[in-house]
C-alpha cells in the first residue's frame, strides 16, 4: 500500500516545537493540496495539541515516499530548518503505520490514555482530506477502519471509563445525586482560582440560579458577573446554604468556615432534598463529618483527586486488552488489503481459464456433433469445469494465504508472469 | 383446544422462572465483569420470561384471591415494568434491582399452598361472586401492591446509592444507578399512587362486607390485618415525607417495611371472598 506516516508527538517534541508545526484551517488545507501536488499521493494531516502527523500513501507507485522527503516538506512548510526538527520526528511504514494510527485513534498513544477527544480529531482530519478528495482508496479504508477500531476499543474495554480531571469527577458526583438542573441553585463560596474550571462545568449544567458569596463584596460581584449569577452578602451564607442544592467552596480561609454544628442548624431549616458540597479549598472549608451520603454529600479535593488517580490506574489495566484489539484489527486490515489487491489478479486468472475452457469444449463438442447425447455433453462440460477449478485452486489458495512481506508481492508477480496476465 | 392453544398451554411457571433466574444471573455477572453483551443477553432472557409469563397469565385460569394467583399476577405486572425500564435504561443496573423482586414473587407463587390454584375460566373468576365491586376491590388492591413493589425496588436502589455516596464511590460500568433525585421521585410517585388505590380498595372491601352483613367477619385474617397495617405504614410514610421532611433514607427503610407487610398479606391464607365469604 506504500503507506508512510511522519510526525511528532508530546513524547518526541516539546510544546514549543509542536506549536510551530501545528496546522489548522486554511494552512492545513493548503498543506494537504501541496502534498498531493508535489508527491502525487493520498494524504491526511492529523494536527492536535499533542501531535502533528502526516499520513501519505501511494498505492500505484513502485515504492513508498521517502521519509526524509516528507520530513523536509514539514520543515519547509513551516519555514524551519530540517536539522532543527529532524531529531523530534518519527516515521512508520505500511504495517507499522497502520498499527500506529490504530493506536492513536484508540487513544493508546495519548498523553492521558483513554481520553475521548482523539477519535474525533482523527475523524475530522480524515473528513478534511476526504472533502478535498486528497484521501484515496488506501487512506479511506485505513481511516474508516481506524475509527471502527477506536469505537471497539472504547466499547470492549474499560479504557475510556470514568473522568480524569478533578472538575469532571466532581460533576460526576453531582450527577449521581441530581437528575436535572433547571430547578437547582448553585452556591459559590469564595472566589478562588481553583474553582474556576469546576464552576465552568457546573455552569454547563444550566442550573436555575448561581449565587456567589464572598467576604469581599466586590469579588463576589465580579465573579457573579462573569458567570451570570447574583452576588450575596457574606453574612447571609447560612440562608444561602438553606436554599442551595450544589455548593462550590473555594475560599482561602485558614480555618473551616462551616462547623458540623452550624451546618446541622442549616440542615434543620432545609425542607428540600440532598445538598452536594464540592469543597475544593485548601485548607478545607467544611467539616468533613457533615457528609452522610443522604442529606449532605461532601466531596473535598482529596476525595476528587483519589477518584482521579483510581480512574487512571483502572485505565492502565485495560491497556493490554486494548493493544490486543489494535493488533488484531491491524492484522485483519492488512490481510483484507492484500485480498483486495489480489482480487483483480484472481478474477483475471479465472476469466482467462474460463475463456480457454469454453473454447476447447466448444471445439470438442463441434467435432463430436451428433454422436453425443445431451447428458454426455453436460458430463464433458462438467469434467472440464472440474479440471479448471482443481487446476486454479492451488495458485489462488497460495496467493490468498500469502503473508505480506516488506518489499513486494513475489507470488503475485510470479503468477502474472507464469500465466501471462496483463498488468 | 386448537393446536396453538395446546402449545401455549404447555408454558409452565418453570419456563418464566428459569428465564428470570438466568436473566438475574447475567445481571450479576455483568456487575462483576461488565460487558454490553451480558446486559443484552440478560434483557433478552428477561423479555422471554415476560412473554412466557404473559402467555401463562392469559391462558391459565389464575385465581386472584389466592396467594398463588395474586403473587403470580403481581409478578407479571412488575415483569412488564422491569422490561420497560431495562430496555429504556439499558446502561443502568435496573434489572439488578427489579429482577429479584419479579423472580422472588414467581418463586413464592410456585411455593405457595396448592389449595385454590385451579381456578376455572378466567383470572377474575374469584371475584365473579361479588360481581363488579369484588373485581374493583381486587384490582385496586393489586394496583396498590404494584406501587408498593415499585416503591420497594426504588427504596433498595436508594439505599444502595446512599451507601455508595457515603463511601464516595464513583459510578462503575456494572453499577450505574439512577440519580438519588430520580430514585426518590420514583419512590414518591409509587407511594402517592398506591395510597389512594389502597385506601379505595380497602373501602370497597369494607363496603362489600357491609353489604353482605359480614362486616367483622374475617377481620382477624392475616391478609386483612396486614393490609390494614400496610395502610397505616403508608400514612406514616406520607406524613414523614411531607409533614416532617424526613431524610430519604428513613423513608426508604419504611417503604421496605411496607413491602414486607405486603408480602405477608399476599402469602397469608386465602382471601375471605375466595373462600366463599363474598355476598
Amino acid at each position: 500500500m506504500n503507506l508512510l506516516v511522519a510526525g511528532c508527538n508530546f513524547r518526541t517534541a516539546p510544546i514549543e516545537l509542536r506549536e510551530r508545526l501545528a496546522l489548522e484551517g486554511a494552512r492545513l488545507t493548503a498543506a494537504l493540496a501541496e502534498l498531493n501536488a508535489r508527491f502525487g499521493c493520498e494524504a491526511v494531516i492529523l494536527s492536535t495539541c499533542n501531535r502533528v502527523e502526516l499520513y501519505v500513501a501511494r498505492p500505484a507507485a513502485p515504492a513508498a515516499l521517502d521519509a526524509g522527503l516528507l520530513s523536509e516538506f514539514l520543515a519547509q512548510w513551516h519555514g524551519l530548518k530540517f536539522e532543527d526538527i529532524q531529531g523530534s520526528l518519527y516515521h512508520h511504514r505500511d504495517r507499522d503505520a497502520v498499527l500506529h494510527l490504530f493506536r492513536v485513534a484508540g487513544s493508546l498513544d495519548s498523553l492521558i490514555v483513554g481520553e475521548g477527544q482523539i477519535a474525533g480529531q482523527v475523524k475530522r482530519a480524515y473528513e478534511g482530506a476526504a472533502e478535498q478528495a486528497i484521501a484515496g482508496p488506501v487512506l479511506h479504508a485505513l481511516f474508516q477502519q481506524a475509527l471502527a477500531v477506536a469505537k471497539r476499543v472504547r466499547t470492549e474495554t474499560g479504557i475510556a471509563h470514568g473522568h480524569v480531571s478533578v472538575s469532571s469527577v466532581a460533576v460526576d458526583f453531582v450527577r449521581q445525586v441530581f437528575d436535572h438542573f433547571d430547578d437547582k441553585t448553585v452556591l459559590v463560596i469564595g472566589a478562588g482560582k481553583m474553582g474556576e474550571l469546576t464552576l465552568k462545568h457546573l455552569h454547563a449544567l444550566r442550573p436555575k440560579k448561581i449565587v456567589v458569596t464572598n467576604r469581599s463584596a466586590d469579588k463576589a460581584a465580579e465573579l457573579a458577573r462573569s458567570c451570570g449569577g447574583q452576588a450575596l452578602g457574606w453574612e447571609r451564607l447560612d440562608d444561602a446554604l438553606v436554599e442551595a442544592d450544589i455548593v462550590l467552596s473555594t475560599t482561602g480561609a485558614p480555618e473551616p468556615i462551616m462547623s458540623r454544628r452550624r451546618f446541622n442548624d442549616v440542615l434543620a431549616r432545609r425542607t428540600h432534598g440532598t445538598i452536594v458540597i464540592l469543597d475544593i479549598a485548601v485548607p478545607r472549608d467544611f467539616d468533613p463529618r457533615i457528609h452522610d451520603g443522604d442529606r449532605a454529600c461532601l466531596f473535598n479535593i482529596d476525595d476528587l483527586t483519589r477518584i482521579r488517580e483510581q480512574t487512571l490506574a483502572d485505565r492502565k489495566k485495560h491497556v493490554a486488552p486494548a493493544e490486543a484489539i489494535v493488533a488484531e484489527e491491524a492484522a485483519r486490515f492488512l490481510a483484507d488489503w492484500e485480498r483486495r489487491r489480489h482480487g483483480p489478479v484472481i478474477a483475471q486468472l479465472t476469466r482467462e481459464f474460463e475463456a480457454r475452457r469454453q473454447a476447447i469444449v466448444k471445439q470438442l463438442l463441434g467435432k463430436l456433433n451428433g454422436k453425443l447425447t445431451e447428458a454426455d455433453q453436460a458430463y464433458i462440460e462438467g469434467a472440464f469445469r472440474l479440471l479448471q477449478n482443481q487446476f486454479l485452486h492451488g495458485p489462488i489458495s497460495a496467493l490468498t494465504q500469502e503473508r505480506p512481506e516488506p518489499g513486494g508481492h513475489t507470488l503475485l508477480e510470479a503468477l502474472r508472469k507464469l500465466f501471462r496476465l496483463e498488468e | 383446544m386448537t393446536g396453538m392453544g395446546e402449545v401455549l398451554a404447555k408454558v409452565t411457571i418453570f419456563c418464566f422462572a428459569a428465564s428470570y433466574g438466568l436473566a438475574l444471573a447475567l445481571e450479576l455477572w455483568h456487575l462483576v465483569a461488565p460487558r454490553p453483551i451480558l446486559r443484552f443477553a440478560s434483557i433478552t432472557l428477561g423479555a422471554a420470561g415476560v412473554l412466557a409469563h404473559s402467555i401463562f397469565v392469559w391462558v391459565q385460569p389464575i385465581p386472584l384471591g389466592t396467594p398463588f394467583g395474586s403473587l403470580l399476577f403481581l409478578g407479571w405486572i412488575l415483569a412488564v415494568f422491569y422490561l420497560y425500564g431495562a430496555v429504556h435504561h439499558h446502561k443502568l443496573a435496573w434489572g439488578l434491582f427489579a429482577l429479584p423482586v419479579v423472580f422472588g414473587l414467581v418463586v413464592l407463587a410456585a411455593l405457595s399452598p396448592e389449595a385454590g390454584r385451579d381456578g376455572e375460566g378466567s383470572w377474575w373468576q374469584d371475584f365473579q361472586g361479588v360481581r363488579v365491586w369484588g373485581y374493583l376491590h381486587g384490582a385496586l388492591v393489586l394496583l396498590a401492591a404494584v406501587g408498593v413493589c415499585v416503591g420497594f425496588v426504588a427504596s433498595v436502589m436508594y439505599l444502595v446509592q446512599v451507601r455508595r455516596l457515603r463511601a464516595k464511590l464513583p459510578p462503575t460500568p456494572g453499577m450505574k444507578l439512577y440519580s438519588l433525585e430520580r430514585i426518590e421521585a420514583m419512590n414518591r410517585r409509587a407511594i402517592l399512587l398506591s395510597f389512594p388505590l389502597l385506601t379505595a380498595g380497602l373501602l370497597v372491601g369494607i363496603a362489600l362486607q357491609l353489604q353482605s352483613g359480614t362486616l367483622f367477619q374475617g377481620w382477624d385474617t392475616a391478609r386483612i390485618l396486614s393490609s390494614l397495617g400496610l395502610w397505616v405504614v403508608f400514612a406514616i410514610l406520607l406524613y414523614l415525607r411531607y409533614g416532617a421532611h424526613a431524610r430519604g433514607r428513613q423513608v426508604a427503610l419504611l417503604t421496605v417495611v411496607a413491602f414486607a407487610l405486603l408480602l405477608f398479606a399476599l402469602l397469608s391464607p386465602q382471601h375471605p371472598f375466595a373462600q366463599g365469604g363474598g355476598p
